[in-house]
């Protein structure tokens, strides 16, 4: 097994920079089900990011290893070897800052075991009336240790809860996957009775007719698959080294689409990788630079991007540790339906975005169609829209949401989209 | 502006550009391959074995499962070649306890105190030991040659040269050789077995600039072997380049249900989304699919047969035992149209991750039609590029690289790139019309939570009816 002092070892006055990040693990997970499993693993995971300097220039390298992937050297030579492949114009890194205060662990599950905390979760769980709900929860603890070329090192704690559950009723059933930093932000009962409601709703539900409409967006379609969901394309177009390659679809200091900047309630999104307890949340980035708060987008004009150590220093800026938890500005919409016909949209079955051009492609699980005649649920049907443009323009509800990497608006309304059957 | 190779590849969007980076950025000197694990094969058995013994004096059912893993991937391209070696050990300790459930414990440390210390946490302090018998130790499976750096060298350089177009517009152009060496031991009162498999996967790639966005081309073969067991040729390296090289009609697909003939690699892509969101044990915990997929159901044409096989000899994605320890069995999914069983063995992502019911080496059954008679009017999808599958609604949503359009049986000459079929699966299969006497098989090397998994597909050409969309607008 390797240890974090024999890759410090190895590394030191070899390679210019370079910053290990050492995580110690432990997991417990419980699952139901015919086969039900109670599983722990231990683990120690490293990660080694290196920037070699050669006369050519700098190359850079980021390594992830198991503690158990050969010996040290060997691990250091691969790393450089690897740094030597991807080598560009020199750059020196910004000195070291300080790392973000932020929360990342859960009281709950600080100490003690992590079994027995899965256990006594699952075992207090309330379970819908008249469903039946098959849940898996993992329960992760760990010890991380960053350690840097230039003396620096820090240290935290973390805790990560997963949970997937099946939720059937009847025929019918719904896959829900969760994920944060501490148990009560998982909020599974309110999620599961959500999904017995969806679950009633999709066995009235009717095809739907093609045809120009309004769209809401709830937040389990717009968030669909967890994380981001629709919102994931700022992070993509914010990344640094994409915008400097010219394929992002808006430049820095542009509007992010046109008009952008006009609409009534522009839109504003930040990424917070200093929020306590978000998942993507972490006092210092896995190149041991500084995370810090920053806006992506302000009154629609694309104003920062996630930088890396290289961007930075390419852009003689400070390093932000990237594009981490997403903060959207609510807006003032109070569900009120505009005139003609609505889409009002609960679950997609799936969605795409191409992380270039912002196309999107929504697929339909779930949704209510209202027009002047009367309402009725549909399931089916896809919506294609410019996903930037239309968020760009997008009314976004008063009320506030916070569920794993994103906190904004519950609802968004965009206008004038066509429905394809 | 200056783009790295990292750049470069992630640009272009080409799959597994971590791997293909682990292996170009090692160009160190060549060295000999790294030792054979530490622990010999009898070793590694009497600690097993011990840990059973300790194990079952408390639970009435144990089974400890290990592995040692060593991937070794060689890449060529532009800049160089580079040859990387990594090493993955992992022992899973499974016991049944007296209320039914099951328990886990999981270590990556494969030795005499690494299984101990697992071993403790399962039973604490107990020392006991059940009296067991176990039977004869297996024949020791025969030992995997070490491939040497220059050897790997030279057969990715054979790969490269295998291209007969040299077109200045081809951007990029790789191959790679990625093997994976695992020898997992199996032990539980009653059974010991043993297996080592080498897997070797040979690609290339190939990217252009079309217009405003880039178009990769990739052939890939796969199997359970020696390293020279199968090799891409000329043929298949040089179909490569002229697929990324295809220029693409430049105006926008329009929209609509139209026949579709599919080529072997987009048949694999729907199988295998079917296959893990319908058919395995975990699939039908949802009623939805139970009910659809009831044994005898009829749902699908009455041409489609399909089994999972790991036993077809140097299948990719078949092995000796699976990861409960039960001996390989071909399983019919599909007999005729009619449902015919389900899939329940017990397979671990790297065999260290959970168990979970999955594919291994899928086979639907080829017709007796040629290919070109499958040709009609409509679109032939080529080069499989993503598949997602909604269990629940039965919607799917298969992504192409091309979409070809047919007219009157022939190639019009009109291609366009990044198309999807969509619809319900339901109705795709029973749309086939068609299916020929001609298979291809598509190996898939996925990883879940870091482990990888391994997978293969094959499939005939099949013609059938859905609905085709543009993937993206012009941009």
């Amino acid at each position: 097994m390797i240890s974090r002092r024999q890759l410090v070892g190895a590394l030191t006055n070899k390679v210019a920079e370079w910053t290990v990040i050492e995580r110690q693990q432990e997991l417990a997970t419980i699952s139901e089900g015919p086969r039900p499993v109670h599983r722990t693993d231990l683990l120690t995971r490293f990660t080694i990011v290196v920037h070699h300097d050669t006369p050519q220039g700098r190359g850079s390298a980021h390594l992830d290893i198991n503690g158990s992937d050969g010996a040290a050297n060997d691990i250091v030579e691969q790393a450089l070897s690897l740094a030597n492949a991807a080598i560009g114009p020199i750059w020196r890194s910004t000195p070291p800052a300080a790392p973000a205060k932020v929360k990342l662990i859960d009281p709950a599950l600080e100490k003690g075991s992590l079994g027995e905390a899965a256990t006594n979760t699952l075992r207090a769980l309330r379970r819908p009336a008249g469903a039946t709900v098959i849940a898996s929860l993992e329960l992760m603890r760990e010890r991380v240790t960053v350690e840097g070329y230039s003396g620096f090192r820090t240290s935290w704690g973390a805790t990560m809860v997963r949970a997937t559950a099946l939720v059937s009723v009847g025929e019918r059933s719904l896959e829900l996957a969760r994920e944060a930093r501490q148990i009560s932000d998982l909020e599974l009962e309110a999620t599961f009775a959500t999904a017995v409601t969806d679950l009633g709703q999709l066995a009235t539900a009717t095809a739907p007719r093609p045809g120009r409409c309004a769209l809401i967006l709830r937040a389990d379609a717009f968030l669909h698959g967890g994380g981001l969901g629709v919102w994931s394309v700022f992070a993509d177009q914010a990344s640094a080294e994409t915008e400097h390659q010219g394929l992002t679809r808006y430049r820095l200091n542009r509007a992010i689409a046109p008009g952008a900047d006009q609409v009534a309630e522009p839109l504003r999104v930040e990424s917070d990788g200093a929020l306590d307890l978000a998942p993507r949340s972490a006092p210092v980035g896995d190149d041991g630079d500084a995370v810090r708060r920053f806006p992506l987008v302000e009154r629609g004009i694309s104003v920062g991007l996630g930088m890396t150590m290289r961007e930075a220093a390419r852009r003689r800026t400070d390093p932000n540790g990237g594009v981490r938890n997403l903060v959207v500005g609510v807006g003032t919409w109070a569900d009120a339906m505009p005139a003609g016909r609505t889409i009002d949209v609960r679950r997609l079955r799936s969605l795409s975005i191409d992380p270039y051009t912002g196309d999107a492609s929504l697929d339909l699980a779930l949704a209510t169609d209202r027009d002047g005649s009367g309402e009725r649920t549909i399931s089916g049907g896809t919506i294609r829209v410019d996903l930037i443009g239309a968020l760009a323009r997008a009314r976004r509800s008063a009320s506030l949401i916070r569920r794993g990497p994103y906190v904004g608006p519950a609802a968004i309304l965009i206008e004038d989209v066509d429905l394809m059957a | 502006m200056t783009w790295n190779r990292r750049e470069t590849l992630r640009a272009l969007g080409i799959t597994s550009a971590s791997t293909w980076l682990w292996a170009l950025g090692c160009g160190a000197p060549a060295r000999p391959p790294p030792r054979a694990p530490r622990q010999i094969s009898s070793d590694v058995r009497t600690w097993l074995r011990d840990a059973i013994t300790r194990l079952a004096a408390v639970y009435p059912s144990v089974h400890a499962l290990a592995v040692t893993r060593r991937r070794t991937t060689a890449a060529i391209d532009v800049l160089g070649t580079g040859i990387a070696r990594a090493r993955r050990d992992g022992v899973v300790l499974t016991v049944r306890t007296r209320d039914g459930s099951w328990r886990e414990h999981v270590t990556a440390d494969l030795s005499q105190q690494g299984v101990l210390a697992a071993v403790q946490i399962l039973v604490g302090a107990n020392g006991t030991r059940a009296p067991i018998e176990f039977p004869a130790p297996p024949p020791h499976p025969a030992e995997l040659a070490p491939i040497l750096d220059d050897t790997l060298r030279k057969r990715v350089a054979a790969i490269m040269r295998n291209d007969q177009i040299g077109a200045s517009r081809l951007v990029y152009a790789a191959a790679m050789i990625d093997i994976d060496d695992v020898t997992v031991w199996s032990v539980a009162p009653g059974h010991d077995r043993e297996q080592t498999l080498r897997r070797v996967r040979k690609r290339a790639t190939r990217a252009a600039w079309n217009g405003t966005r880039p178009v990769v081309s990739e052939v890939e073969r796969g199997w359970v072997g020696n390293l020279d067991d199968q090799d891409l040729g000329v043929e298949d390296v040089t179909g490569a380049s002229r697929n990324a090289l295809q220029m693409m009609t430049p105006d926008t697909l329009t929209d609509g249900e139209a026949n579709v003939v599919l080529e072997p690699s987009v048949t694999a892509s729907v199988i295998d989304a079917a296959v893990r969101g319908l058919f395995t044990s975990t699939a039908a915990r949802r009623p939805e699919v139970t009910k659809r997929l009831a044994l005898g159901a009829n749902v699908s044409a009455q041409a489609l047969t399909l089994v999972d096989d790991p036993t077809t000899p140097a299948a990719y994605g078949g092995f000796a035992f699976d990861d409960e320890g039960t001996p390989a069995a071909a399983i019919t999914l599909l007999d005729a149209g009619r449902v015919a069983g389900r899939l329940g063995r017990g397979l671990r992502a790297g065999h260290v991750g959970e168990l979970e019911p999955q594919p291994t080496h899928l086979r639907l059954e080829p017709g007796t039609q040629p290919v070109k008679q499958l040709f009609d009017s409509g679109w032939i999808l080529e080069g499989k590029l993503s598949a997602v599958f909604d269990p629940s609604s039965d919607h799917i949503v298969i992504g192409v690289a091309r979409a070809r359009e047919l007219r009157g049986g022939s190639d019009t000459g009109r291609i366009y790139a990044d198309v999807e079929l969509v619809g319900d699966l339901t109705t795709l299969l029973a749309n086939v019309s068609g299916i020929a006497n001609v298979s291809g098989t598509t190996i898939i090397r996925d990883e879940r939570a870091g482990e990888p998994q391994w997978r293969s597909i094959a499939a005939p050409w099949v013609r059938t009816r859905g609905f085709v969309r543009a993937r993206r607008r012009l941009s």
